[in-house]
């Protein structure tokens, strides 16, 4: 088991004296009595022993790093091109500005156009997922079967990019708001259905308990008992997903989904290069203005409860006995019935239908069929090249948005940061790229660059410091003082508290964020060639505008084949590390 | 599915009942046999609960008069928790027979057992609070065995059961923090909320598990009182089990000892010494070395 299945311990399995390592690995192993060693000198070399987990996990980074180098080669990524792109880069900016908003209430308008895009689809998303959640939970599934296919569904809205149901649903209804908010509400239940059941099985099962020892049952048990926890989680969650929403919503109009993309594809199109970084400007204005509206509402809605005072909590009135009005009830109250108007003002300025949401389930489940049966040669060898093509720029982003993020992470983590300028410097940073949707860069650098996955690969890159420069961060302000101390207790400098104390905590957030952010990588990089950025998107979409269903429908399988066998890698080696 | 020579081939040496033995017959104990059928609120007969391979609870009598105050002492481990719950079906059993308020348990339907249920308060150790919701809001869930439909804040329910849970809350004293978050109270007050809950069902019979197991010797001691006076006020039949022997004695009618899954004591508490009552602590058969005996060198 331990010392057999590594190859590199071979030479000592058949003469076992030869070999310091296969020694120190057979007798932490097998428990044998320690043999007597000779004098320090003269000992053997220390290691570690070799274990089958650490063979497999060394395996899996050389497999990590061959794939880097293999997906550098096939984009042909060259220091000179990309010396030249950044100097295409700064001819198209200073083209670009000074930025011009020739007609604000038209920019205004689609902007908040957007804006309820997002915010209904995130609705339906989050109305669509609570009951599947429930279904798919382990502790609250009816059955095995009923779970394993909740959890296909949301896994099948997870696998499906946004931008593709996007395309799929104006196929079918025809250009409008609709598609987009439906596209953005299916693609959504993918995360919020997982999270949203993740919550439901981390929820304590005691009170459950005690509501069905009242008698009552299943489904006042679930109301009752499992609702009130999970509450707090789906809130974040869904306000969470709205920030995800907005972002992918001022790309819809691309695809003829609504929202200020169509006017930006249109600038652009046309040339017109200040107007379009006038439409950027606002893209970024609104995204900015929802996160921080998001900061706020999480913390009045969230924050862990003041120590009340004795008396406050008493009811107003003893015959209605109803609630009095706290700070926290009335912040509840006013932020639900805003998150209400602001859906019903949304459903009347978009002029959304219900009955036509309805009617449209038909063309839809249409449309679907036609993608059956799944057809893979169309384009033949080109297909597999863009697959490839897609899988490599996931890869070079990912691994280039890994090597940078650490820096940039441990900067704007005020644990670690040297002082505060840098700090404030390296958050700034992180905060900008965050804003910027990767569809966007991707828009500018397909510019700036020309067609092709150099800008897909670039964009992606750029979005992946800025995403998990903020988890490093974040996990290393939650890391545990205590190491880092005694690295100082014993004469430590920055370097040998960041290397022994900081890093060594880090390790587990820092792999599962980057294998996350690979899952996440690949999906983006599916839909890039919508804007003509690499990859196979550009395939998927074309086949679509030609009505060549059934191909699509081979893209789309692969694609979901691609990204389930990522997810389960991923999951696999983030079940060996942490 | 269960026969009786698959649990005697367990672990269960001299004090295990017969396994062809009379079915009714209390192995230990001059009180409980002298209960009838018909006067027993709570009664079990050669009530067995496995896990696995291991038996919980092996053949337990035990019958339980109406306004009984009855106290299950035991080690843990050993199957108090498990008979408490096995007479309100959160656990179901393995074999012998549950009946609580003339209701067969072990063969009831899941409405029927809904409706006992509704009879029938639980307390738990650890209270068993939805620590976000208010006070109150817990208190009402007590009342959704008799209401129809899910409900979800406290508004949903009826005045008058508002009222009513209000009341409940004045009874152990905290109606003044109705709107409180539960779980930004002390662990005794947490219990109190329970309570509460509990009197919100109406019950007939209480069954507490370790009430004050995690609280501190006053809070615990407060609760007690509470708990056992409200009982006695309102005539309900008590099952609770506990580990400190002092609050047992003080207020318990009768005792009954478990000890690795049998009834080992079954006597009125009146007269009971301290040192007898230990005797159901004692975990090695006598004759036998110390517990981890083969492990030692020799």
């Amino acid at each position: 088991m331990t010392a057999g299945s590594d190859p590199s311990s071979s030479p000592g399995s058949s003469s076992p004296d030869s070999s310091p390592a296969s020694r120190s690995a057979a007798s932490t192993g097998l428990l044998t009595p320690p043999e007597p060693e000779p004098a320090a000198s003269a000992g053997p070399a220390i290691r570690p022993p070799v274990t089958r987990n650490g063979v497999q996990l060394t395996l899996t980074a050389l497999f990590g790093v061959v794939a880097v180098v293999l997906s550098v080669w096939r984009l042909d990524l060259e220091p000179a091109e990309l010396t030249d792109a950044f100097g295409d880069l700064g001819r198209l900016l200073k083209r670009m500005w000074p930025p011009v908003f020739d007609d604000p209430g038209r920019i205004a308008e689609l902007a908040l156009e957007t804006l309820l895009i997002a915010l209904i689809g995130t609705v339906f998303a989050a109305v669509l997922s609570a009951p599947l959640a429930l279904l798919a939970a382990r502790n609250t599934a009816p059955n095995r079967a009923v779970q394993a296919v909740a959890r296909g569904i949301i896994t099948f809205c997870r696998a499906v990019p946004d931008l593709v149901f996007a395309v799929l649903f104006v196929r079918a209804m025809g250009i409008g708001v609709l598609p987009g908010i439906m596209a953005l509400a299916v693609h959504s239940v993918g995360m919020l259905g997982k999270l949203f059941a993740d919550a439901i099985e981390e929820s304590s099962p005691d009170p459950r308990e005690a509501v069905r020892s009242t008698g009552a049952g299943p489904l006042r048990e679930l109301v009752s008992g499992v609702l009130p926890q999970v509450v707090p989680s789906w809130i974040a969650t869904f306000i969470y997903r709205i920030d995800i929403n907005l972002r992918t919503s001022v790309v819809l109009g691309y695809v003829g989904a609504g929202g200020i993309g169509f006017a930006l594809k249109d600038s652009l199109s046309g040339l017109v290069y200040d107007k379009a970084l006038g439409l950027v400007t606002a893209i970024l204005v609104i995204i900015i203005a929802m996160e921080l509206l998001s900061v706020v509402l999480r913390r009045v809605l969230l924050s862990p409860p003041r120590g009340d005072r004795t008396g406050r909590t008493a009811p107003r009135d003893p015959v209605k006995v109803s609630a009095p009005w706290t700070n926290e009830r009335i912040t509840r109250a006013v932020s639900s019935t805003l998150l209400a108007a602001t859906f019903v003002y949304g459903f009347v300025l978009l002029k959304v239908d219900l009955r036509e949401l309805l009617t449209s389930i038909g063309d839809i489940f249409q449309v679907g069929t036609r993608l059956i049966p799944p057809n893979f040669t169309l384009a033949g060898w080109k297909l597999f090249g863009a697959v490839v093509e897609t899988v490599a720029i996931g890869v070079v982003a990912t691994a280039v948005g890994f090597v940078l993020s650490i820096p940039f992470g441990l900067l704007s983590a005020r644990t670690v940061s040297p002082n505060r300028v840098v700090y404030a410097v390296a958050r700034t940073l992180i905060v900008v790229i965050r804003a910027i949707p990767e569809l966007i860069l991707a828009v500018v650098f397909v510019v700036a660059f020309g067609l092709g996955p150099l800008a897909g690969a670039c964009a992606l890159a750029i979005a992946s410091i800025g995403f998990l420069g903020k988890l490093v961060a974040d996990a290393a302000e939650e890391i545990d003082l205590g190491p880092v101390e005694a690295v100082r207790a014993v004469g430590g400098g920055w370097w040998a508290q960041l290397f022994s104390a900081v890093l060594p905590q880090l390790v587990p957030a820092l792999i599962g964020n980057t294998l996350y952010m690979l899952d996440v990588n690949i999906r983006h990089s599916t839909i890039l060639g919508i804007v003509g950025a690499g990859g196979v998107g550009f395939l998927l979409f074309e086949s679509i505008r030609t009505v060549n269903y059934e191909f699509a429908g081979g893209i789309i399988l692969i694609v979901f084949v691609i990204v389930f066998a990522v997810e389960r890698l991923s999951g696999w080696i983030r079940s060996k590390v942490i | 599915m269960s026969t009786p020579d698959s649990s005697s081939t367990l672990s269960k040496p001299s004090t295990a009942s017969d396994p062809g033995g009379e079915p009714a017959a209390p192995p230990t104990g001059p009180a409980g046999g002298a209960i009838s059928a018909a006067e027993a609120v709570i009664s079990t007969a050669r009530l067995t609960k496995r896990f696995g391979t291991t038996a919980a609870l092996d053949e337990v009598d035990l019958r339980v008069r109406g306004g009984e105050l009855v106290v299950l002492l035991g080690l843990s481990g050993s199957g108090k928790s498990t008979l408490l719950r096995c007479l309100n079906g959160l656990q179901p059993i393995s074999g012998g027979e549950v009946s609580v308020l003339g209701q067969r348990v072990d063969t009831a339907s899941r409405g029927e057992l809904r409706a006992l249920r509704t009879q029938v308060g639980f307390v738990f150790q650890q209270f068993n609070l939805v620590g976000r919701l208010s006070c109150l809001e817990n208190v009402l869930t007590g009342a959704l065995g008799r209401v129809r439909g899910p409900r979800y804040g406290v508004l949903s329910y009826s005045r008058a059961l508002r009222r009513e849970a209000l009341a409940h809350l004045d009874r152990v004293g905290l109606a003044d923090r109705a709107f409180q978050r539960a779980d930004t109270l002390s662990g005794g007050q947490q219990q109190r909320v329970a309570i509460a809950r509990t009197l919100m069902q109406r019950p007939k019979v209480l069954l507490a598990d370790e009430p004050v197991a995690s609280l501190d010797p006053e809070n615990a001691g407060v609760v007690m009182d509470l708990m056992f006076q409200i009982c006695v006020e309102e005539g309900l039949t008590v099952l609770c089990t506990l580990h400190q022997i002092d609050l047992a004695l003080g207020w318990a009618k009768r005792i009954v000892g478990l000890r690795e899954g049998v009834k080992v004591l079954d006597r009125e508490a009146s007269g009971l010494t301290r040192a007898e009552v230990m005797e159901i602590y004692q975990r090695v058969e006598p004759g036998r070395p110390e517990g981890a005996g083969e492990g030692l060198p020799t």
